[in-house]
């Protein structure tokens, strides 16, 4: 079907990729990893026509294939469903559906076809088993429906080979469930997929190979039946990862540093009560639309509280702006990195400090003792394990999401908190990243901080967490200690309403 | 990466075709000076800054002066304002810098105008302001040429006066006038009212509208002023451009004729332009103040001669200008530069 | 599918000539070449362009557009935007007047007159600002509409309390700052250092900056959205009234329309300058650059003897081709 022969390319005189040979077959899916960085997006946009290769060619159904645009790429059959979705929320499913080109009643006339549209999108729709009517604005959708829109875009397009990039980012496991159960059927009807992924055990679960790359070349490619996450792991990063989740150890808790009480907020919580102590991990596992994100939101001051008590080491914090809260010691990690975490085309130095400049500054004129700055960023820079390639002066966008990751714990940890709200902390960063964040979040704890930890992975909260408080609808109606944590009674207590239904 | 490419496309383009004409005097080279030295001949310069060319009144006076320096063999700098006075003042400062001979100036207004006045005074360039004077300042020197606003106004009315007396009937008049930050306009005014005084029995004014010499204002006031005062019939405009609105606003009424016809306004403007002249040939305007341009144009130069020539000129020339109407239009409008404006 | 009969292009290294441009065009200084450029260029053919009196002239010309140039690039680094400038010119230069004037003035012959006029015009910057900064914050309306309308209110309230007429008989104290230039570039050059001490130097700066380049970050990392962005249109609306002490001092006159042409000529400048529209990109000397840039191509066409009309189209396509220019210059950044 497709296939990649020594494509190389350079950014400015450095290689992001060489000599890059592997084949899809057709009616094959197979799985691309590889940390951030490792030269995957680099490929795909290569494939999709938003990149030139330097050296290398490719070869779709045997003819040469070198698409300048993605458009001639759409038109040679290859559809690229990217991480973050390309659909117009303003628009219908329909429109979006056909948004590359519509129908017309005539080829000379500029008239849509608008029954046309609709008659060939629920066609495409009932594809990816959507029931929903074409003329629906795709704000109204969920992201897992979203993301079957994009899939019924790339139908439309009669593409022959998928692109998919990160899918299931930000998917419920149900969606996640029946997207990969489509991905099967497109698969026996003879679709060609590249799918992208840091979650491994998708990957092996879906995929007929699977292909590695690491610093820009293909270290492996595998049939899937023979290989294991460690294996793929080991090969990604170079080294073997024997522990994703350092050890809970000798971790001891002291007094209640943070503490809810009944707290409610009409739509997104209620009475929600619990302790956070010194030096304690506690889990908050739920689907998303649970209310945990909301809960962090509230905490932080972000978002109003109707009724409730908050504490921040026995202090009632209750109506204080973020800023207050934050020089109280507290401090949030939010789930959208990108648009609530980082000044994106600021400096790797000036999101670091963001939080802590006014330490840094002096007089009521606020002049700033920058030097100090500049200390405290390269120390909180080694503390993090930030990429040491990257120039302090350069653009945060420029980092990899797992150093990005980072810099947005070392802006938080900089102000020195003693209670720390991660909202998803390792959300779509390299496995590498993950266990160095893992590793941080322990240390921290080890120290004496407080720590809540939102998270959609069930396998890092039962690793890492002391305790875990379990969400639904709002309410907490769960909760275990380390010694009592169970995947199956958290996902019960998470989907009790769903199952029921 | 054009970009830089096209900028200096722009750059040579606009030196190229504007060297010739721009940088040297137009007229021909004074005969003596054949045989001076290696130099070009030394033609005298005068710098034209006009405060804006947004009405055909200003394109004339322009086109007037630009005559009168081209019959006396002088060379001219122009520069345009936009109807900004600092941009004025750094035009000034320009002519200045280029050591022009004299500066003939439209200033934007009778006080912002002073320190580019003072500039000229201190580099000892004689200056010159066309048709609007500067504000009494003291230690500031400089001539004028202007209409003599207040008669001019008071001849036109008194013909319009008469034209209502013929009618046998007593007349409800508006008066449109213009910004009274600008003097002209405040003579203008004073003008009107000049020659009304004492006409009670005939002409009774009902109506003064400002217009800020501002179209769109201008139609706003008539519009009005015609609903509250349906029996106006005497419109004295303080100018002719503002002779569109109230031709609109006659025509929605119903009530815009011909002199001699039934129902007819009698309608006066001031300055000469274009419209007026047309509206006079269509037999619609009864009478307009003719502002003299070419009078104003020669004199202004002459004052700048005659500065150069070390003699004393009067801080104001009066133009006195002329009534035109119906009975004197064949014989005058040769002078009145409405009607030598090329339409476009 | 559609057979593909292109072979794969191989973009080609890049010449040393090309590498030069390329650093030329995403140098920090760009504007600074390029006004140097254009004046080398068009000085053996522009009369007068290189003398001492006319760079008299071009100074006493860009240095109030500069003044009121620097508040807007804060505005602008701040992500806001700022239209009421030339308002707050027109209406500080009109209550200037009205205080000072030996004719009309309320403290008329006073001793007092000019640092109370002084006062006041400034304090109608401030006041001008609150009420921007007000609207934009607390009532969330978008800088863009927010500041139209004050534009639109304040330069109505400039010629309505003057009836359009313009003040004269300024004290000579005052007056005086306008015809020693020297007083006028100290003033602008002494409030353009203070702009980039506080942009580079506070604590106020690099909140400007963050809130410039992403205000829900900002406000989740404990930056006071609200009061920064406040007294940011105070201080524009202070720049704007110095720049309004400056024009009046130059034309000796209270003028109710002010600068009414020149809001452009600000917004160019800042935006030629390299200050992006979209926040947290921004430098006080790129503006002080751009304003030199955009007051020379007026000069030098003023000098050639063009006219108006020749003059505006010109400085259109200068603009254009300097916006161009920075697309450009934004593409090189970005994909290095």
């Amino acid at each position: 079907m497709i296939g990649f022969r020594n494509i190389t390319k350079r950014f400015f005189g450095v290689p992001v990729l060489r000599d890059v040979s592997f084949a899809v077959p057709p009616g094959h899916t197979v799985g691309l990893v590889g940390e951030n960085g490792a030269g995957k997006s680099t490929l795909m946009n290569i494939l999709g026509g938003n990149l030139q290769p330097d050296a290398g060619s490719m070869l779709l159904d045997g003819r040469p294939y070198a698409p300048r645009t993605p458009r001639d790429a759409a038109r040679s059959g290859v559809a690229f469903i990217h991480q973050e979705l390309n659909l117009f929320p303003n628009l219908s499913i329909a429109e979006n559906v056909f948004v590359a080109g519509f129908p017309r009643r005539a080829r000379w006339l500029p008239l849509l076809d608008r029954r046309r549209i609709h008659d060939r999108t629920r066609e495409l729709l009932a594809q990816v088993e959507l029931s929903r009517p074409p003329e629906t604005p795709v704000e109204h959708l969920s992201a897992g429906e979203r993301q079957l829109v994009e899939i019924a875009k790339a139908l439309a397009l009669d593409a022959r080979l998928i692109l998919l990039d990160e899918p299931t980012t930000s998917l419920t496991d149900v969606e996640k469930a029946l997207l990969f159960g489509i991905m099967a059927r497109l698969r026996s009807r003879g679709l060609s997929m590249i799918y992208i992924s840091h979650s491994l055990g998708h990957v092996l679960r879906l995929c007929d190979s699977v292909a590695v790359m690491r610093d820009g070349t293909l270290v492996a490619h595998q049939s899937a039946a023979a290989l294991d996450t460690d294996r793929i792991v080991s090969w990604m990063v170079g080294r073997e990862i024997r522990q994703l989740y350092p050890g809970r150890g000798d971790r001891t808790t002291g007094a209640v540093a943070l503490e809810a009480r009944g707290l409610s907020q009409s739509g997104t919580v209620s009475d929600i009560s619990f302790e956070l102590r010194r030096g304690e991990i506690l889990g908050i596992a739920g689907l998303m639309g649970s209310g945990r994100s909301e809960l962090a939101r509230i905490l932080f001051g972000l978002d109003p509280c109707a009724a409730g008590e908050i504490r921040l080491d026995g202090e009632p914090i209750h109506g204080l702006p973020p800023r207050e809260r934050i020089r109280r010691g507290l401090a949030f990690l939010t789930e959208d990195r990108r648009a609530e975490g980082l000044c994106l085309e600021a400096s790797i130095a000036d999101n670091l400090s963001l939080v802590s400049w006014p330490r840094f500054a002096t007089g009521p004129l606020g002049l700033l003792r920058r030097r100090d700055a500049g200390a405290a960023v390269t120390g909180m820079r080694e503390a993090v394990r930030l990429t040491t390639s990257a120039r302090d002066t350069q653009p945060v966008k420029t980092l990899s999401g797992g150093n990005q990751q980072k810099v947005v714990l070392g802006k938080w940890l900089l102000n020195r908190p003693g209670v720390l709200l991660l909202d998803e902390p390792t959300r779509g960063i390299d496995v590498g990243a993950k266990q160095e964040v893992y590793r941080l979040i322990a240390d921290l704890a080890r120290q004496g901080t407080a720590i809540l930890m939102i998270s959609s992975e069930l396998e890092e909260l039962t690793g890492l967490c002391d305790r875990i408080l379990v969400m639904r609808r709002g309410r907490i109606r769960d909760a275990m200690a380390a010694q009592e944590f169970d995947r199956e009674r958290i996902l019960r207590a998470a989907l009790h309403d769903e199952t029921a239904a | 990466m054009h970009s830089p490419r096209r900028l200096l496309t722009i750059t040579a383009l606009a030196v190229a075709t504007l060297l010739p004409s721009g940088c040297g005097p137009s007229g021909t080279p004074a005969p003596e000076s054949a045989a001076a030295g290696s130099g070009p001949a030394k033609v005298r310069t005068i710098g034209v800054a006009f405060e804006t060319l947004q009405t055909e009144y200003w394109v004339a006076g322009f086109e007037a002066i630009k005559a009168e320096l081209q019959r006396r063999n002088l060379g001219m700098l122009e520069a345009v304002a936009d109807s900004d006075s600092s941009r004025q003042l750094q035009q000034v400062r320009n002519f200045i810098t280029r050591k022009v001979d004299g500066i003939l100036l439209v200033p934007k207004d009778a006080r912002t105008c002073i320190p580019a006045i003072k500039a000229a005074n201190e580099a000892g360039i004689p200056i010159v302001l066309f048709n609007r004077p500067a504000a009494d300042t003291p230690g500031v020197t400089s001539t004028a040429v202007v209409a003599d606003n207040r008669k001019l106004t008071r001849e036109t009315v008194e013909f319009l006066v008469g034209q209502a007396r013929k009618s046998g009937r007593r007349h409800q008049a508006m008066v449109i006038v213009g910004d009274l930050a600008d003097i002209n306009a405040i003579g203008r005014k004073e003008g009107f009212y000049d020659a009304v005084k004492g006409q009670e029995s005939v002409v009774q004014v009902v109506a003064e509208v400002p217009s800020e010499w501002n179209q769109e204002k201008a139609r706003a006031g008539v519009v009005n002023a015609l609903q509250a005062h349906p029996e106006i019939s005497l419109i004295f405009a303080s100018s002719d451009f503002l002779f569109p609105p109230v031709i609109a606003a006659l025509k929605s009424a119903g009530r815009y004729h011909k002199a001699g016809e039934p129902g007819h306004v009698i309608l006066g403007g001031f300055d000469g332009d274009a419209t007026a002249y047309q509206m006079l040939v269509d037999g619609y305007l009864d009478a307009t103040g003719v502002q003299d341009v070419y009078f104003e144009a020669e004199q202004s130069v002459q004052a700048l001669m005659d500065q150069l020539d070390k003699k004393a000129t009067p801080p104001l020339i009066l133009d006195p200008g002329f009534v035109i109407h119906q009975g004197n239009l064949a014989e005058k409008k040769s002078r009145m530069w409405g009607a030598n404006a090329v339409r476009r | 599918m559609t057979p593909n009969v292109v072979a794969p292009p191989v973009s080609g290294p890049a010449g040393g000539i090309l590498s030069g441009l390329r650093r030329l065009l995403t140098s920090e200084s760009l504007v600074l070449w390029l006004a140097l450029a254009y004046a080398a260029t068009l000085a053996p053919f522009t009369p007068g362009f290189v003398s001492a009196s006319n760079g008299q002239a071009l100074l006493a010309y860009a240095l109030p557009i500069l003044t009121a140039s620097l508040g807007l690039t804060l505005v602008l680094i701040l992500g806001g935007m700022d239209l009421s400038v030339t308002a707050v010119i027109s209406l500080a230069s009109v209550v200037g007047g009205r205080i000072m004037s030996a004719e009309e003035g309320w403290m008329a012959g006073s001793p007092l007159a000019v640092p109370a006029g002084v006062a006041a015009m400034l304090l109608v910057g401030a006041g001008v600002g609150a009420v921007n900064g007000w609207v934009v914050t607390a009532c969330r309306v978008p800088a863009f509409i927010a500041t139209l309308a004050t534009l639109m209110l304040f330069s109505g309230l400039a010629l309505w309390m003057t009836q359009s007429r313009k003040i004269g008989g300024l004290p000579p104290g005052f007056v005086l700052l306008g015809q020693r230039l020297w007083m006028a570039t100290a003033i602008t050059a002494g409030v353009a250092a203070l702009a980039q001490a506080a942009l580079s130097r506070t604590l106020y700066g690099q909140w400007v900056r963050a809130i410039g380049y992403n205000p829900r970050a900002a406000r989740i990392s404990g930056v006071p959205v609200h009061r920064v962005t406040f007294a940011t249109y105070v201080a524009c609306g202070l720049f704007a009234a110095v720049s309004s002490i400056l024009f009046t001092a130059a034309l000796e006159t209270g003028n109710p329309e002010m600068a009414r042409d020149n809001l452009l000529d600000v917004v160019g400048a800042v935006v030629i300058g390299g200050t992006s529209l979209y926040g947290g990109r921004g430098r006080i000397l790129g503006t002080v650059f751009g304003v030199l840039f955009l007051s020379l191509v007026d000069n030098s066409l003023n000098l050639l003897g063009l006219t108006f009309y020749n003059i505006t189209m010109i400085k259109g396509g200068v603009i254009l081709g300097a916006a161009l220019m920075d697309a450009l210059r934004n593409r090189l950044l970005a994909a290095a």
